[in-house]
């Protein structure tokens, strides 16, 4: 696309709250995040990863330094639809089907050909025979797969996941692993991905943020240079442990510092 | 509606019963068992048959006709107060301040008794030029707004956060977070709300015939009919029979309507419906 990195961020400080509750929750961040790159950002709970998360997406405003979004500010990136987003939860709407569900947010886009490009995103995530059921009808896994189809419905560029797979068991959690890899060769897009689980960074990423608490900042970056496609025997590669080690190492540094 | 005519016919058999023990026995307390304080409920069966005076109507069809006439103003008020009780929650929803402001106010009108409130109503409208069944009909929404503006902003306010941010992060506008996912939300809150609302309006309506000087409602017909207890108990009971049915009508048919708008499904609003925009 162009030069500039999908997310740019210089000196970012997040701190919520005044007084005696005052949290900083962000001190000092420096961040390039290039196109097409898979990162990962991990570390202990409350070290700011979803508030670094929701500052890329516009969703909190940041207190101090630099933060630009495809070379634009977050709320102009938020506006010009930039990024989709998944969270833990799959948040999809009762009263919707699966369909309306992905289609959600071409409605509010005002999109043409809208039951076609959920019909194709409900393909790409395997679901297209559930497409007219409820979300109540549907597995854990499944709703998260919804949730992702709906996050890439309108092709965004970048894509937000805030722990999408912590509710979900192991085994579908590493199928669900598999099929994000998938739909990021597929799509091309760029995906920032907040998770606690060191294996599951390594295996998904390009890249490995890791992050300290009190207050949250970056420790280390670590280049997974696993190759892509990843499988099952990537899982099992020798390589894999050593990157698994080397970041639990690191964040363990990073925990005394 | 099975269990609706057992529930029935036991209340029948425990007044009845209570009259035949309560006579047996010589009892007269609480209630005295005579035909009069306690007439039999054929009694009062039978008297819906009767004409109201000499060479009038039966008076099942005279409270008919007052049914009819009550139902319209309450249906009316119900209306009235449906919509201001809705855009009141949908102005709190989208201002803290509003509500913070406002709602204690609302609360503070539910205090002070309907029956203040009427006469005022009624010479107010008249200052206004209003016709009277609208000041019945302001009357009764005075007392339905209420619930629908409680519940529906508990319901408004019912969606996950992270469903907000979901909408935040597609850059919706706020009529579209309004009509795409707070109000489906609210509409099982709603319709509780409508529930309650519609037998409030009954009673507003009543009350608001009588300073109205309305002779064609029910509520004349409670009144005459209570002055005249003493003489024709019969009448006033078949009266309150026939009033409290108006009542379940009325929610039963706001329950039918909420069955058909919560099936799966047909939750949905078309912002582009709502706004009379083309829909793409
Ligand atoms: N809206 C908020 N108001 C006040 N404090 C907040 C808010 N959001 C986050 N914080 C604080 O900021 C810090 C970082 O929170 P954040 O949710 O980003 O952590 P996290 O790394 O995502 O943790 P976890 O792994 O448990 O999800 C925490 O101390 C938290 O209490
Ligand atoms: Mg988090």
């Amino acid at each position: 696309m162009s030069d500039s990195p999908v997310v740019r961020a210089r000196n970012l400080g997040k701190t919520f709250g005044k007084g005696s509750d005052r949290v900083e929750a962000l001190r000092g961040i420096d961040l390039d995040i290039e196109s097409g790159e898979f990162v990962s950002l991990i570390g202990p709970s409350g070290c700011g990863k979803s508030t670094l998360l929701r500052l890329i997406g516009d969703l909190v405003p940041a207190s101090s330094g630099e933060l630009t979004v495809n070379g634009k500010s977050p709320q102009q990136a938020r506006l010009d639809r930039d990024y989709g987003i998944v969270f833990q939860k799959a948040t999809l709407l009762d009263w919707r089907t699966v369909t309306k569900n992905v289609e959600l947010p071409l409605e509010i886009m005002d999109e043409e050909a809208r039951s076609e490009r959920a019909a194709s995103m409900l393909d790409l995530v395997q679901l297209s025979d559930f497409a007219k059921h409820y979300p109540w009808q549907l597995s854990g896994g499944m709703q998260q797969r919804v949730a992702i189809a709906r996050a890439l419905a309108f092709e965004p560029s970048l894509l937000l996941m805030d722990e999408p797979f912590g509710a979900l068991d192991e085994m579908t959690r590493e199928l669900m692993q598999q099929e994000v890899l998938r739909l990021w060769q597929q799509t091309h897009t760029t995906v920032v991905f907040v998770t606690h689980s060191i294996p599951e960074a390594v295996f998904l990423s390009t890249r490995v943020i890791v992050m300290s608490a009190r207050p949250g900042r970056i420790t280390d970056r670590i280049e997974t240079q696993l190759p892509y496609p990843r499988t099952v025997d990537t899982r099992e590669s020798a390589a894999y442990y050593d990157k698994i080690t080397e970041v639990r190492e690191s964040l363990r540094r990073g925990d005394r510092q | 509606m099975l269990s609706f005519i057992v529930v029935t016919f036991v209340l029948i058999a425990i007044w009845e019963g209570y009259k035949l023990i309560w006579l047996q026995m010589g009892w007269i307390r609480p209630v005295r068992p005579d035909n009069t304080t306690m007439p039999h409920v054929w009694d009062m069966i039978i008297e819906l048959f009767r004409p109201v005076r000499r060479g009038g109507d039966l008076l099942i069809l005279d409270l008919a006709a007052r049914s009819f006439f009550t139902l319209r103003e309450a249906f009316l008020g119900f209306v009235i107060g449906g919509i201001f009780g809705f855009a009141l929650s949908v102005l709190f929803v989208r201002s803290t301040l509003l509500e913070r402001s406002f709602m204690p106010y609302v609360v503070a009108s539910q205090t002070i008794p309907i029956i203040a409130i009427a006469p005022m109503v009624v010479v107010w409208g008249g200052r206004l030029d209003f016709p009277q069944w609208l000041s019945v009909a302001v009357i009764s929404a005075y007392l339905t707004f209420f619930p629908v503006a409680i519940n529906t902003l508990r319901g408004l306010k019912s969606p996950d956060p992270t469903a907000l941010e979901l909408m935040r992060s597609y850059a919706a506008k706020p009529r579209e977070v309004l009509w795409k996912l707070q109000v489906p939300s609210a509409l099982p809150y709603i319709f509780t709300a409508l529930k309650v609302s519609a037998t409030a309006s009954v009673i507003g309506a009543l009350i608001g015939e009588l300073p109205a000087g309305f002779g064609d409602g029910l509520g004349r017909a409670l009144l005459t009919f209570s002055q005249q207890f003493g003489a024709r108990s019969v009448k006033l009971y078949a009266t309150v029979i026939v009033t409290a049915l108006v009542g379940v009508i009325f929610v039963t048919v706001v329950t039918l309507v909420e069955r058909k708008t919560l099936a799966a499904g047909s939750r949905d609003f078309e912002v582009e419906l709502m706004t009379g925009r083309a829909t793409g």
